[in-house]
């Protein structure tokens, strides 16, 4: 199994306890990490004191704590809180881990609630109070979830509550993700940089004080690297060994620096401004993450989620909080033409829910080793947004009799839309073993099936005008002019042939 | 109190050096005391390490009782190390052989953390939280005030000058003896056994200086030594005359020059396989014969006891066999440099002695015994420790022993 040779130094169950030096019979006074050459980092283990002190080299595949699964070794009852549990990746993430057998706790304020409730919109596929929620969870799948209704930037309660259960892994989901809502207006912009920017730093400190162990797996957003006119490849976040920047005649390496960042969107700037904060922290303090830049999510499955109505996540398709893949099968289902903004010849990475979960899953077991950051690009592929829409349209139309249109609209955004794109995504199928288990056309059926339920469908009805975009990036409400409507098929996708390294 | 004890531990200093500096009337007190009384070689445990060593003079037993065999040991099942602490001994230290007197333990190495006792224990190094280390607990704010330290910081011989870590050794020796007289008061006791453990590292790091009355640090390291001469006057001033004053080293001091990695050795000769991309003792693949534990602790990779082991039962005694041959053979410029091979039932007896290594070698002078996994060059010079280890304690004591030739498993039996 990939994480079969992790060992306790990635093992959160570690606890520093200093450093010795059996050169000269010993012990040095901090519980520093950067070791001489010949010191020994000495440990304790939380679940199994009665080793004493040791060395962090016993292996996952060794240790009695750690047992085998489908997912690679997992830590028995490990404890994971979820930032941000209520949300469409948060409660899929939290109702997995438990049944699982992970010990999920997780916090969240209901941003996101509001946020779409403040657009006017509403998730099409209902969702209870959090209260209910956690009693279907118990009823139906046998597990329970320590919720705690809270605010990332309360520290003093978030710094209790992390006391309180002392995880052994933090996700890290409790940022607002949307592009249009941050270049909304002065109010917009600022809220989601607090909310991400202020609420990460101070989570960052927290964790440095009180569970400096633990590995937080933070969401970042593929959006963050742009879109390089240049095809330059979009790396992991850091440069390979053997990158090479050459100027005037001479040479460098740039191996294991950070590539450029060319966000798009306030929102995008948040999430930068966290990548960075996330490094220098792990740099100062020894704190360990992993910094996921996700494609596009998608979808509305997981084995959880399916087994109940009550148990579904959220699914938005209005302007600021829909995604692409899943606002056009809601406007497919409802007789709405697909909309792509501008020449549609934008490429973007997608993921599908389910793949992201089990992503997340493997990243959560292996954790980075202490002071480690890390990025890795969690895309299972690479798809045009005209032949996206053609994809959902040709689904609509095969299996469910549907006759969709297509429009393009004047593009809102200020970005390039037409551009080559190569993805780098090597870490995820490598080094964690991830594989997809769902293919584009076979999520987008599943999402038709949920979305044509009756009830759903009125809901997305009720709220179609939420789904037009009016937010310009130069801080301007309009609508948005209409160039072409076309039927499915008849027009030749044109621009950049996507390029995936996986 | 009558017939009381006073065991006072000096780490790492040999015979040959308590009997030069006295001489030399840099320790005039302890030139004294072994005027009058007996002053002798005493056998360090095998390995001559301190872990090893104190817990045989505090319990009186060999490692195969005791069940501490060095600094470091392999965690069933796996090779991580542990490093054992007092919850490994396995035999009863004296204070708590004797619970009815009443004892204070201050700095003996592998006893953190701390137990219940009649009395105070201080534990030693290595003790890496000092409220641990400390019973009962009310002593633990008590020596926060006055600055307490476990140990020298070692890291400083390595990172700052030699004159900053001269300073170090001293503030902390100075500490030590605050401590020593803060306690000696503080309650009616029947043992009092005091330990400085600076004097082992100045052993490791200045052994050259010692052995270099030009060095301009020469002085600073006999200064050092007229300290502890003088800690030495001050309490043996204080003893009644029934008292035992005992004073003695866990094990001797030596010039170091080579250090021999011995996993480069095995691995060279076949015996060890190393893996690529694994840290460390995991790096221990399938077919490997035996591997090495610090200083020159041989273990068989035997199956069913290490998680890549391949030696079955009724090859062990072949291997074992081929093992000694091979060590005795090891040569720099054409001169053996193990002095002796011992196999495990040569030196070990006990209830603990299935968990001893199943060889263990002592060197010739001159060369270091280092397990060294992964490392290139089986012979590497030493260039920042001049001192290492040898078998040569001391002991000075003011009664008869009828012991000719006393090792540190007799030092129990001496106490009164």
């Amino acid at each position: 199994m990939y994480n079969a040779n992790k060992t306790c130094w990635n093992c959160p169950a570690a606890k520093l306890m200093g450093n010795v030096d059996f050169r000269a019979c010993g012990q040095a006074r901090d519980k520093g990490l950067d070791l001489g050459e010949e010191e020994e980092i000495v440990i304790e283990c939380r679940r199994r004191p009665e080793l004493g002190y040791f060395e962090p080299n016993i292996t996952f595949e060794q240790c009695p704590e750690w047992t085998p699964t489908e997912y690679g070794y997992i830590l028995k009852e490990m404890k994971v809180m979820i930032l941000g549990i209520d949300g469409y990746l948060g409660w899929s993430l939290a109702l997995k881990l438990a049944k699982l057998g992970f010990q999920v706790s997780g916090l969240d304020n209901f941003t996101r609630r509001d946020c779409v409730m403040e657009k006017g919109a509403h998730t099409i596929v209902p969702i209870k109070r959090m209260t209910e929620r956690l009693e279907v969870a118990r009823d139906v799948l046998g597990i329970n979830i320590n919720f705690r209704k809270l605010n990332l930037n309360a520290t003093a309660k978030l710094r209790e509550f992390l006391e309180e259960v002392k995880p052994e892994s933090i996700v890290h989901y409790a940022e607002i993700p949307s592009a249009p809502y941050s270049m909304a207006d002065l109010e917009h912009a600022v809220k989601v940089q607090e909310n991400n920017v202020l609420g990460t730093l101070k989570l960052l400190w927290l964790m440095k004080e009180v569970v400096p162990e633990t590995s937080l797996i933070k969401l970042g957003t593929m959006g963050e690297y742009g879109t390089p006119l240049t095809g330059r490849p979009l790396y992991e976040g850091l440069f390979p060994a053997d990158a090479i920047i050459e100027w005037d005649d001479r040479k460098w390496s740039l191996g294991g620096e950070t590539t450029p960042r060319d966000p798009a969107s306030f929102y995008h700037v948040s999430k930068v401004q966290d990548t960075f904060n996330i490094l220098e922290a792990c740099k100062y303090w020894w704190l360990r993450s992993y910094d996921v830049m996700q494609g596009v999510i998608f979808g509305v499955y997981t084995e959880e989620l399916a087994m109940d109505n009550r148990l579904r996540t959220r699914y938005d398709i209005d302007e600021w909080f829909g995604t692409v893949i899943n606002r056009f099968v809601a406007q497919a289902v409802v007789n709405i033409p697909l909309t792509i903004y501008g020449k549609g010849e934008q490429i973007r990475g997608f993921i599908a829910l389910n793949d992201a979960m089990q992503c997340m899953i493997r990243l959560i077991i292996s954790p980075p080793e202490p002071g480690q950051y890390d990025v890795v690009n969690q895309v299972s592929g690479l798809h045009k947004l005209s032949e996206l829409a053609e994809s959902v349209a040709h689904v609509g139309k095969e299996k469910f009799d549907l006759d969709v249109k297509i429009q393009r609209l004047e593009n809102p955004r200020v970005e390039a839309d037409t551009h080559p794109f190569e993805v780098v995504s090597k870490k995820l199928p490598h080094v964690f073993g991830f594989t997809p288990q769902i293919t584009l056309e076979e999520e987008i059926e599943r999402i038709f099936a949920v979305l044509k339920e009756p009830e759903i469908k009125n809901r997305i009805e009720m709220k179609k005008h939420t789904i037009m975009p009016i937010t310009t990036w130069q801080g301007k409400k309009r609508e948005m002019k209409v160039l072409e409507r076309y039927d499915p098929g008849t027009k030749p996708i044109k621009g950049f042939k996507p390029k995936f390294d996986n | 109190m009558k017939n009381r004890n006073v065991i006072f531990g000096i780490d790492g200093i040999p015979f040959e050096l308590m009997e030069k500096l006295s001489n030399n009337d840099i320790m005039p007190n302890f030139k004294q005391l072994k005027s009058e009384y007996i002053f002798k070689r005493l056998r360090s445990s095998i390995p001559h390490i301190s872990s090893v060593s104190w817990s045989s003079i505090i319990t009186g037993k060999n490692p195969g009782e005791h069940g501490i065999f060095g600094f470091t040991d392999i965690i069933n099942n796996t090779y991580s190390l542990s490093f054992p602490n007092f919850n490994a001994l396995k035999s009863k230290p004296f204070w708590h052989q004797k619970p009815e007197k009443k004892h204070i333990i201050i700095n003996v190495p592998s006893t953190y953390p701390a137990k219940k006792l009649n009395g105070i224990h201080i534990a030693g190094f290595v003790a890496l939280d000092l409220q641990k280390a400390v019973y009962p607990d009310k002593y633990f704010q008590k020596l926060q005030g006055i600055g307490y330290e476990i140990d020298v910081d070692s890291k400083i011989a390595h990172q700052q000058s030699n004159d900053i870590f001269f300073d170090e050794l001293f503030r902390v020796l100075y500490i030590r003896k605050k401590t020593f007289d803060l306690l000696w008061k503080e309650l009616k006791w029947d043992n009092f056994m005091p330990v400085i453990t600076g004097s082992d590292r100045i052993g490791h790091f200045f052994w050259h200086v010692y052995e270099d009355y030009k060095n301009p640090l020469y002085h600073r390291f006999l200064e050092y030594f007229q300290e502890i001469d003088n800690i030495i006057g001050e309490i043996y001033n204080k003893l009644n005359e029934d008292d035992t004053f005992i004073i003695l080293s866990d094990h001797g001091m030596e010039r170091n020059k080579y250090n021999i990695n011995l996993n480069t050795y095995l691995e060279d000769q076949g015996f060890l396989i190393l893996a690529e991309n694994l840290k460390k003792y995991n790096r221990i693949s399938k077919g490997s014969k035996a591997f090495v534990l610090d200083p020159g602790r041989i273990y068989i990779n035997k199956k069913g006891s290490y998680p890549n082991g391949t030696v079955k039962k009724e090859d062990e005694k072949i291997i074992l066999d081929e093992l000694e041959s091979l060590f005795y053979n090891l040569k720099y410029e054409k001169q053996r440099v193990i002095k002796k091979v011992y196999k495990r039932d040569d030196i070990y007896s006990g209830k603990e002695r299935n968990r001893a290594p199943d060889m263990v070698l002592v060197e010739k002078k001159g060369f270091n015994l280092k397990s060294g996994i992964g490392k290139e060059k089986i012979f590497e010079e030493e260039n920042t420790l001049s001192g290492k280890h040898n078998e040569n304690s001391f002991i000075l004591i003011n009664k008869e022993i009828n012991v000719k030739s006393p090792s540190v498993e007799d030092i129990v039996g001496f106490l009164g």
